[in-house]
């Protein structure tokens, strides 16, 4: 009773009182958590640059000897895979919302559910069903896929390199693509376009002059987000890249880094952090000038639909093919192969030993079976133990960074604060880790090193995650009136209890939803773990990467298909929850 | 001169519906005709229908004497072709256009002159008062401001046919008054036609020359306003029109009387060849007494609204809700018994499928 009385706002007799109002406290909680997650790791890789190595390594990368190899080589595939991959996303991703949205295609809704389903597959996932159906023998008979075995002759282009990485890398992002632009294709209403045709216009001239400018702004912004997705992108180009010695940005980082030349992985990972960001950066401006026409007031009219008459089961079947291929395939192809006996032969003499067997020397150097490796099973655990904490973590944090944005309501500080805990999703997963093992590897002052312990892990997906946790708490917020809170803050409530009594029962769907997006993204994320990673402290989809590069590819496809079913069943857990993820497939 | 739009046997299905049952309309040139009735009778259809938005079932439409739709002969003339404006619910501005751009591009369609088009904007925005708000998109605009906007979008290529679907229902009350006297401004000056839907009677009866009362898809009555008030032609329109709306009392024949609830009443000049039928009865002409008598039924109070001087007061009886219309009134308990007093010769009465008999 008494703590409450405090923090209901009633002045202490001490300064110190002041740092225990409520709005006081919380805004300096959100500024302390924010600065700790996101400010000083992302300053700490400033700082190594401007250390004693900093200069020699920033010459040695743009000017030095290796500055072909190091940086422009990788500097141009990244940029060539982003462009092509944010095109294509734009593409495909808006041809199949417009089926679905705008016209009468049969099996839209079914192709909507599937449109958004490869989100939810992990890169690495889809880049390791790449080499079971289009690998070759370049690297051994290990990495033949389906095709090399059926016969054909598998073109070099084809199997590894930029082409596989990109196309793996649209497989994967043209489902934001859908999902964006379907949103703003749904906020053309029907009477928008009708009062168009009554003035007179053409179908094209509706096309050009109504309907692509209002949803040219979230073309751009999905057209920004998958192109820093791709430039981001570590394991694609990991998987598919490396072994034949193509790079990108991320994975010439990873190796300075992994070969113990760190400022030079910096210096890289900077200029990621500029390529990807500038363009988000670019994209939300945009979007601000383009807002002024996304929110029409009004009763939305209700929606027609196009009718595509003869077209309408060409359309159907090629949308069909592109989320069977982006979904189904790469999933089965996962089952298969960690179902087949040798690498090489697939469908022939199913086994379960890569899943349940014994160790046997004669097979893959003795390993046992996933569900029976005690160091994969400890993954497991670890995996989900760092998942759900993370989870947990990353609300908590965006709990008391949203709680401090609405008290400060339209003010600079919510600015601020908005602003600094979005700005994760500038940097790409890799530099995250990086940050975190710059800033938090080494002991700080009394406090000992986190590095090889869960805490670094988690505190680096709090921070990636942020973003996310953040929006869940602000959706979860819409769906309580701010004089529910008021109103308690009257009764003499204190920020906690206000918290407890009112704002998590309401709010629990979306804050649900919020912890399985979080969790998940934990779960199946390899380009933030793969620097703080250690071998006591196992993560599903490192062991999956390193069985991978080590030519266990049974293994690797095993785990990939646990991380598949987990990501996607508590996506679909999730989307249950959060409900209304598509409401135009529901009309 | 031909009469303004013209619908004969106009039906619109929607796969699963019937959204227009056989629609014979005819709005006269300069009319205020509004179509009136529930929300999902088919109004909008009506009126899209008659835009061109949507394609009839069956039937033909005319428009200031030309076909414009004709089933029967394949015939549909584009929206674009048919000199009408229309005025959505939701306004449907154009996002991405400022207002100057909004008013002025349907012009430039339609192919007029940079001059002419300058000179309509800056008639039609004195004309709705939205002259300083020619630079500003549709987002940074009052709901009032937008409804403005999107009427003078629809008048600036001078139809000669406006429809509206209840432009006014997302404006608050005051500027719904306000805004009923300006439409009614403007159709005075712009000498055009106009077809106007909403499921407000109040709007209906100060606006409209023409009400033309709507229920599932037919028009239950076609007539001027005092009309449809004191001459109700269904047991619908009876039971819709008025406010509050005229009793309809369900008589059963009993002998020479008639069973109402539980007790036989004596009417006169009532239909003797109809087993049941529904009698209107005007709240001001039921009467409350405290004793039984001659055609007095027995009721309990339910609730007494004030009316200027005198009082609606409803009741609940053996044959449903009863509304009365008094002078004087005296404070009861809810629930507290007393008697109505039923007029010798009902208002009106319909048959049992709501066809007027007398
Ligand atoms: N595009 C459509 N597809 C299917 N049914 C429709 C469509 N438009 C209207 N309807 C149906 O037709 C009926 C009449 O609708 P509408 O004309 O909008 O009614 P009102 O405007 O009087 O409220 C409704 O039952 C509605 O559900
Ligand atoms: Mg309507």
């Amino acid at each position: 009773m008494a703590i409450d009385a405090k923090m209901g706002g009633r002045p202490l007799p001490f300064p110190v009182g002041r740092l225990l109002t409520p709005t006081f406290s919380v805004t300096t909680g959100a500024l302390v958590l924010i600065g700790l997650l996101v400010i000083v790791p992302l300053a700490g890789i400033a700082t190594a640059l401007a250390s004693a190595e900093g200069p020699d390594a920033i010459s040695d990368v743009f000017t030095g000897r290796i500055a072909r190899n190091m940086l422009w080589v990788p500097l141009t595939n990244t940029f060539t895979i982003g462009f092509v991959v944010a095109a294509s996303c734009v593409l495909l991703g808006g041809a199949v919302a417009w089926l679905v949205t705008m016209t009468d295609m049969p099996m839209r809704r079914t192709i909507g559910v599937l449109a958004a389903l490869p989100f939810m597959i992990p890169t690495f996932a889809v880049a390791l069903s790449w080499t079971v159906l289009f690998g070759d023998d370049r690297l051994g008979s290990a990495s033949m896929g389906l095709f090399a075995q059926l016969g054909f002759d598998m073109p070099a282009w084809l199997a590894w390199g930029g082409v596989p990485v990109t196309l793996v890398l649209i497989a994967h992002l043209y489902s934001i693509a859908y999902m964006m632009i379907a949103a703003a294709l749904v906020l053309v209403g029907r009477d928008m376009t009708a009062a168009a045709e009554i003035a007179g216009a053409s179908r094209a001239q509706i096309l050009r002059s109504i309907v692509f400018p209002v949803v040219t702004p979230t073309i751009i912004a999905a057209g920004a987000l998958c192109f820093a997705e791709a430039v981001s992108s570590f394991s694609a180009p990991a998987i598919l890249g490396l072994p034949v010695r193509f790079h990108t940005l991320a994975t010439r980082a990873y190796g300075a880094i992994e070969t113990g030349t760190p400022e030079r992985g910096y210096v890289l990972i900077a200029v990621m952090i500029v390529v990807a960001g500038a363009f988000l950066a670019l994209s939300a401006f945009l979007q601000r000038r383009g807002q002024a026409f996304t929110t029409v007031t009004g009763k939305a009219g209700q929606r027609g639909r196009m009718t595509l008459g003869g077209w309408k089961w060409p359309f159907a079947l090629a949308a069909l093919a592109l989320v069977i291929t982006t979904t189904i395939v790469p999933a089965l192809a996962l089952l298969f192969s960690s179902l087949s006996p040798r690498t090489g032969a697939l469908f022939t003499d199913p086994t379960l030993h890569y899943w349940f067997g014994a160790s046997d020397p004669a097979i893959a150097q003795g390993q046992a079976g996933v569900l029976r490796n005690p160091q994969l099973l400890h993954a497991v655990w670890v995996t989900l133990g760092v998942g759900a904490m993370t989870g947990v973590a990353a609300l908590a944090c965006g709990l008391v960074i949203g709680s401090a944005i609405a008290r400060t309501k339209h003010g600079a500080m919510a600015q601020l604060l908005k602003q600094l805990s979005f700005l994760p999703l500038l940097v790409p997963g890799l530099a995250i880790g990086a940050a975190f093992i710059g800033f938090y590897g080494a002991p700080i002052g009394p406090l000992p090193s986190l590095y090889g312990t869960p805490a670094i892990l988690v505190l680096a997906g709090v921070a990636a995650t942020l973003p996310f946790a953040v929006q869940a708490v602000a959706s979860a917020r819409a769906q309580i009136a701010p004089d529910l809170e008021e109103s308690a803050r009257i009764a003499g409530a204190g920020p906690l209890r206000i918290l407890g009594a009112i704002t998590v029962p309401l709010a629990a769907g979306k804050l649900i939803a919020g912890f399985v997006l979080v969790f998940v993204k934990m779960v199946r994320d390899l380009d933030l773990v793969i620097l703080l990673y250690t071998p006591q402290l196992p993560l599903l989809t490192v062991l999956a990467f390193r069985y991978a590069s080590d030519g266990f590819a049974q293994f690797a496809h095993a785990i990939a298909v646990i991380i598949l079913l987990v990501s996607v069943g508590a996506h679909l857990l999730a989307s249950g929850f959060g409900r209304a993820s598509q409401p135009w497939l529901h009309d | 001169m031909p009469p303004a739009i013209e619908l004969s046997g106009v039906t619109k299905r929607f796969s699963d519906q019937v959204a227009l049952d056989g629609i014979d309309l005819t709005v006269d040139h300069g009319a205020f005709c509004v179509l009136l009735g529930p929300s999902g009778c088919g109004k909008s259809t009506l009126l899209r229908t008659a835009a061109g938005l949507e394609n009839p079932t069956s039937g033909a439409i005319r428009i200031a004497g030309k076909l414009v739709a004709d089933v029967a002969r394949g015939l549909h003339v584009a929206p674009g072709a048919r000199d009408l404006g229309m005025v959505f619910q939701s306004y449907a501005l154009w996002p991405h256009k400022t207002v100057r751009e909004n008013i002025t591009w349907p012009l430039r369609i339609a192919g007029l002159a940079e001059a002419e088009r300058k000179s309509r904007l800056i008639e039609v925005a004195e004309m709705l008062n939205i002259t300083p708000y020619l630079a500003r998109y549709p987002s940074e605009l009052s709901g009032g401001q937008q409804q403005r906007v999107a009427i003078a979008r629809a008048i600036a290529p001078r139809p000669s046919l406006l429809l509206f679907d209840e432009p006014l229902s997302n404006l608050d009350a005051r500027l719904r008054v306000e805004m009923r006297t300006e439409l009614l401004t403007l159709h005075r000056q712009t000498d055009s036609t106009i077809v106007y839907v909403t499921h407000d009677q109040v709007e209906a009866m100060t606006m409209a020359t023409q009400i033309v009362v709507m229920n599932e898809g037919r028009i239950e009555q076609d007539a001027a306003t005092a009309t449809l008030l004191s001459e109700p032609q269904t047991a619908f329109v009876a039971g819709f029109v008025g406010n509050p709306p005229a009793n309809l009392l369900t008589l059963r024949r009993n002998g020479t009387g008639w069973a109402l609830g539980a007790q036989t009443i004596a009417f006169h000049s009532l239909p003797l060849d109809h087993e049941t039928v529904r009698a209107m009865v005007r709240p001001a002409r039921i009467g409350l007494a405290k004793q039984p008598g001659e055609r007095r039924v027995a009721a309990r109070f339910v609730e007494a609204l004030p009316f200027g001087a005198q009082h609606f007061i409803q009741l609940e009886s053996d044959a449903g809700r009863i509304t009365a219309l008094v002078d004087d009134w005296q404070a009861r308990a809810y629930g507290s018994g007393l008697y109505v007093e039923l007029p010798a010769r009902p208002d009106a009465v319909f048959d049992s499928d709501g066809a007027r008999l007398t």
